[in-house]
């Protein structure tokens, strides 16, 4: 074994993970010998499937090499050919009638015989010309008078071949004799109609030589002993009978690709944000959520957004069909945030100074920001409280790269007596590092309807580079105080979507919400 | 948020030095403002303002304005301004205000420019001022129009009327025939636009000099004469007119402070009311008529976490404009002429803040502790998502907003509890969405290609009918799966399904169900305790032929929330 050369070691390895098809090949044909799939097929008696799939893998790995290429011209027998075999030919059932009961006229002899007038028209006609029968003088077919033996002429003939193909399936063209080739050409002349008895078919059939490798190869298996009967799998039979003790494992190519599974399998992007939901949680804060149709009294009038204000505008929220109105609002909320946009109520403001439109407050639309459910938090809110949703919203925006009419905001409060623009920082500064993971942070003056002060806090994200986290502010009295709370409320918004974006390798937003099963089964999150 | 065109050299000639990119950027904040663009050689930079009650803001000048002050330089003094018991002479120049424009758009203001020429340049400063000033803060001209005429051809007084506007013509700017005011409204680009806002009204409202001779059409169009305003003129009227009385006064103020920090004079104008207004039957404009704010120290101390001396804090607030008087603890606070955006003595602490400059306050970590929790209904969600990815199944998320189209026309079913959105902006979301099944079998539709079988769900909100609730309808946590394959049926659904109710701890009791969605008879709704909690079934093959599907597919879907009630 040590003096084995380079290419026998590689022979060596290979010959281990052969198939059993391919060890019985190399064992049955030395070096020089040639193989086809004619020959495999005679003489390993393989399937045609079987004798393919040998030859391709042995002229793979070098132990078979192709040396000729030639067409066969075959005659396959077809499925009429052999139902004919079995109950006769047209012309054999025609004669062995008219033998057994005399002439007969050719509409009564299809009735007879359920064939197709058309078929024993031509049938008979096939057969007069050859003199087999004739027709008589009441327009019957008969046989001619002195006949003795009619199947032996043409017929005999014909069931010569049908018999010889019937057991091979096929007659190769260059086996027969030149009468026999004409008359199996004749009989595949109608090809394709279902009416002929055999099909004219040609083939390429290649030829191999076995190569010096599969000589080596096949020496291997002889000395290793192997036959190609080695079992394939380990069944509970042989554990149960003790049958593996003898048995002999065929060895497997770990290098073939196994076939790909489709595994239950989460959405990176609900991932995304429910780490999101987890690392708010583990901040401290309690998560809350509503539905989706909501009043402009909640959307807009709770935030102390005056009703006249441009973004609370017929084209930038969505209103409902039916109903419009919602049939009430909660009191005293109602009377306490009207009072606080006409005059200010008791919260020390001027309030913005117009008549308050109840109707329009009970208008029903699509929430257009997460703040929403911040402001209905505020009546039942604990104090000390910390507060977030990550929660759907509709903007009416066109749908393009950077724009979706529904998307998530990621927005809180924070409720305390000690809330104040310092601690307001502090906490954007934590969101900076914990959610987004930023080194730097720089805070912005910033505006919101609801909130005095608002800040914006601008990141360096490791990737991303600088860009606006979010939004914030101290909550105004005007949307406190009519809501029953009497301590300051920091309130703050984080845009999450560029870093969903990000963590997943995606750069349109229109991607996090794609439909292509592909597409989610394939993508990955970093 | 507004967006204005700065021009670069009467910006930097106002803050009185020039700066670079990143000193610009970092001296806007005090604006609340931000650098858009900034091109190459073309004189203009692109600001957008985030203040939507700053409108003074919106110009170069009055951006330049406020930056100038915050950098330490001296507030312009604008002595041209009336106050209540201080009143401006106004000579001649005097508009008289019809009783007829009650309930119409009965308030204006008004004031004389001179004394420099119009060049291209101011041309576009007038015109954008009036845009953004009109457009943004004025609602689309709701609440302010602006108008700008050539006084050298006005007679006084100018009369402000209530017209008929069958009767009444004159020919509008941009075209050459006089037309009545009320053709204006059908034949002019710009009645078409803002006609609207007059349209319902018995009269008109007019401007028309001591000749009669028509000024402008507010809010909808100047005239071609008077109106006109070209490059070269020097002597300019101003008005502005609207349906709230303060907005007009502060809007006219703006104006004003702008064309006066342009190089003009500013000559007052005295308006005649019908009536007594808050600040009485005449009214010199641009007048005065903020109210002062007061503020304790100690609240701005409580509200930004920092100590402060009344002084330190009456400091910083002049910073950007205002005026202040330390009374004890108290700082009474007279904005600028050109604002009103205190409601709240809170407006003023923001005022500390951004005069103190943002890096002077030190972020503290909240001491409060607080207990995180997240909801119970994302808990329920997460263990129904777990086993669906259990039993196989890839998640997907979808859009909540849809079309009629594919949720109720391709489903086949008569949409009755669909919450339609009255106005959408385009045909494929006019809907909310009511089921997660159409999504699903969106999916199916793009994704022939993907090697089955294809097992995918979601779990997400729905929004159905119900008129029990004061909405009319109720949002759902909803989970939904769909499986297609060459053969896939009831069976593989129904034993998902039992395994998933299984780990939730749930016994579901099928009734037979006839629904068009599923083929008949092989289709059913989930009952808990009686209850429906839920619809599956194999999807009908004109549903699936609807959306271009041809795989067989089997779905269910199920109300989470129904699910989870005792």
């Amino acid at each position: 074994m040590d003096t084995l050369s380079a290419s026998s070691r590689d022979a060596q390895s290979t010959a281990r993970e052969l198939h059993p098809l391919e060890i019985k090949v190399l064992l049955h044909a030395d070096e020089g010998t040639e193989v086809s799939q004619a020959s495999l097929i005679s003489e390993l008696s393989y399937n045609t499937g079987q004798a393919n799939q040998a030859l391709s893998w042995l002229a793979a790995k070098g132990f078979a090499a192709e040396k000729s290429r030639a067409t066969r011209v075959l005659y396959e027998i077809t499925d009429f050919g052999r139902e004919c075999f079995e109950k006769g030919t047209y012309e054999e059932r025609i004669i062995r009638l008219i033998s057994a009961e005399g002439p007969q006229s050719l509409p009564d002899i299809a009735a007879r015989l359920g064939l197709d007038p058309r078929d024993v028209g031509s049938a008979f006609g096939g057969l007069s010309r050859e003199k087999v029968l004739v027709m008589d003088d009441q327009k019957r077919a008969a046989l001619p008078p002195g006949a003795n033996n009619p199947l032996d002429g043409s017929p005999a003939a014909v069931r010569a071949l049908l018999t010889r193909a019937a057991k091979t399936g096929a007659l190769e063209e260059k086996s027969l004799t030149g009468a026999e080739r004409d008359l199996a050409a004749s009989l595949a002349k109608k090809r394709g109609s279902a009416t002929s008895l055999f099909r004219l078919v040609e083939r390429e059939e290649v030829t191999f030589v076995m190569t010096p490798a599969g000589g080596e190869a096949r020496r291997q298996l002889q000395r290793a002993g192997t036959t190609g009967e080695e079992a394939g799998a380990l069944t509970p039979e042989m554990l149960k009978t003790g049958a593996w003790k003898t048995a002999r494992f065929r060895r497997y190519n770990i290098d073939v690709p196994p076939a790909r599974i489709l595994p239950g399998r989460s959405n990176p992007y609900c991932v995304f944000l429910e780490r999101l939901k987890d690392k708010l949680a583990s901040l401290g804060f309690e998560e809350f959520d509503g539905p989706l149709v909501e009043t402009e009294f909640w959307n807009g009038d709770a935030l102390f957004m005056p009703q006249f204000h441009s973004a609370r505008d017929i084209h930038d929220v969505y209103s409902m069909k039916d109903p419009t109105h919602a049939r009430e609002i909660e009191q005293p909320w109602l009377d306490q945030v009207a009072a606080a946009h006409e005059n200010g109520w008791t919260t020390g403001s001027r309030g913005w100074g117009y008549a308050f439109d109840r109707t329009f407050t009970r208008r029903l639309i699509l929430r257009s920001q997460g703040t929403v459910l911040s402001a209905k938090t505020l009546p039942h809110a604990k104090v000390p409280g910390k507060y977030f949703g990550v929660v759907r919203c509709f903007r009416y925006d066109r749908v393009d790269a950077t724009h979706l009419a529904d998307f998530y905001q990621t927005e809180g409060i924070v409720l305390g007596e000690e809330v104040n623009l310092r601690t307001l920082l502090g906490l954007l500064k934590m969101f900076a590092e914990e959610v987004a993971m930023a080194k730097e942070v720089k805070y912005v003056p910033g505006f919101f309807p609801f909130t005095e002060p608002s800040v914006e806090v601008h990141i360096k994200h490791p990737t991303l580079g600088w860009f606006e986290l979010g939004g914030s502010g101290i909550f105004r009295p005007e949307v406190t105080e009519p809501l029953g709370v009497k301590v300051p409320v920091l309130a703050w918004g984080l845009g999450i979507d560029r870093m969903a974006l990000t963590s997943m390798g995606l750069h349109d937003i229109r991607d996090l919400f794609s439909p292509s099963i592909e597409d989610v089964r394939t993508r990955r999150m970093r | 948020m507004p967006k204005i065109d700065v021009n670069e050299k009467l910006f930097f000639q106002v803050l009185g030095k020039k700066m670079g990119t990143d000193e610009l950027t970092e001296l806007l904040t005090a604006a609340k403002a931000e650098l858009d663009d900034w091109p190459e050689g073309e004189g203009i930079l692109r600001v957008e303002l985030n203040d939507t009650n700053r409108p003074d803001l919106w110009s170069t000048l009055g951006l330049a304005r406020q930056l100038s002050i915050y950098l330490g330089n001296k507030a312009p003094a604008y002595r041209f301004f009336s106050r209540p018991g201080t009143v401006q002479k106004t000579e001649d120049r005097r508009v008289v205000v019809d009783a007829g424009l009650a309930g119409i758009r009965p308030y204006i203001a008004s004031f004389v420019a001179e004394g420099k020429k119009i060049t291209d340049a101011l041309l576009r400063e007038i015109i954008q001022s009036q845009e953004k000033l009109c457009g943004n803060f004025g609602r689309k001209r709701r609440t302010i129009a602006m108008g700008v005429s050539r006084a050298d051809l006005i007679q006084w007084p100018v009369h402000y009327g209530a017209a008929d506007p069958d009767a009444t013509l004159f020919i509008p700017l941009d075209f050459d025939k006089p037309l009545s005011m009320r053709k204006i409204l059908s034949d002019h680009p710009k009645g078409r636009e803002y006609g609207p806002l007059v349209a319902a009204f018995e009269k008109f409202p007019l401007l028309s000099d001591g000749r009669g001779e028509v000024l402008t059409f507010p809010p909808v169009i100047n005239s071609a004469l008077i109106g006109g305003v070209r490059v070269g003129d020097s002597r300019l009227f101003i008005d502005l007119t609207g349906p709230e009385l303060d907005t007009i006064l502060l809007a006219c103020s703006i104006a004003a402070c702008d064309f006066a920090d342009m190089g003009f004079t500013i000559l007052p104008v005295a308006v005649h009311y019908p009536v007594e207004t808050r600040y009485g039957r005449t009214i010199a404009t641009p007048f005065y008529f903020q109210k002062e704010t007061v503020l304790a120290v100690k609240e701005a101390e409580k509200r930004l976490g920092e100590k402060f001396t009344p002084a330190q804090a009456a400091r910083c607030i002049k910073r950007l404009g205002s005026a202040v008087r330390v009374d004890g603890e108290l700082l009474v606070v007279s904005p600028p002429e050109y604002r009103n955006d205190f409601l709240h003595p809170v407006d003023v602490i923001e005022e500390i803040m951004i005069g103190r400059g943002m890096e002077s306050f030190e972020p503290v970590m909240p001491r409060d502790f607080t207990v995180g929790r997240i909801s119970e209904a994302e808990w329920y969600a997460r263990s129904v998502r777990e086993t669906m990815i259990g039993l196989g199944y890839q998640e997907m998320i979808y859009g909540y907003l849809g079309s009629r189209t594919d949720f109720v026309d391709r489903m086949g079913i008569d949409g009755a509890e669909v919450m339609e959105i009255e106005n959408p902006m385009t045909e494929s979301f006019d809907i909310v969405r009511n089921s997660i099944l159409p999504n699903l079998l969106a999916s199916e539709s793009v994704s022939a290609n993907a090697a089955y079988p294809h097992r995918i769900f979601e779990v997400g909100k729905i929004v159905v009918r119900d008129p029990s609730e004061n909405s009319g309808s109720r949002t759902h946590n909803t989970l939904a799966f769909l499986v297609a394959d060459r053969e896939t049926g009831f069976n593989e659904v129904d034993a998902h399904l039992l395994a998933l109710f299984y780990y939730l701890s749930l016994d579901p009791r099928l009734v037979p169900l006839s629904d068009p969605r599923f083929i008949p008879g092989r289709a059913a709704e989930i009952r808990v305790k009686g209850r429906k909690v839920g619809i599956m079934g194999e999807i009908h093959p004109a549903v699936l032929e609807n959306w271009g599907i041809q795989m067989p597919c089997a779905g269910v879907e199920l109300s989470l929330d129904l699910m989870r009630e005792e």
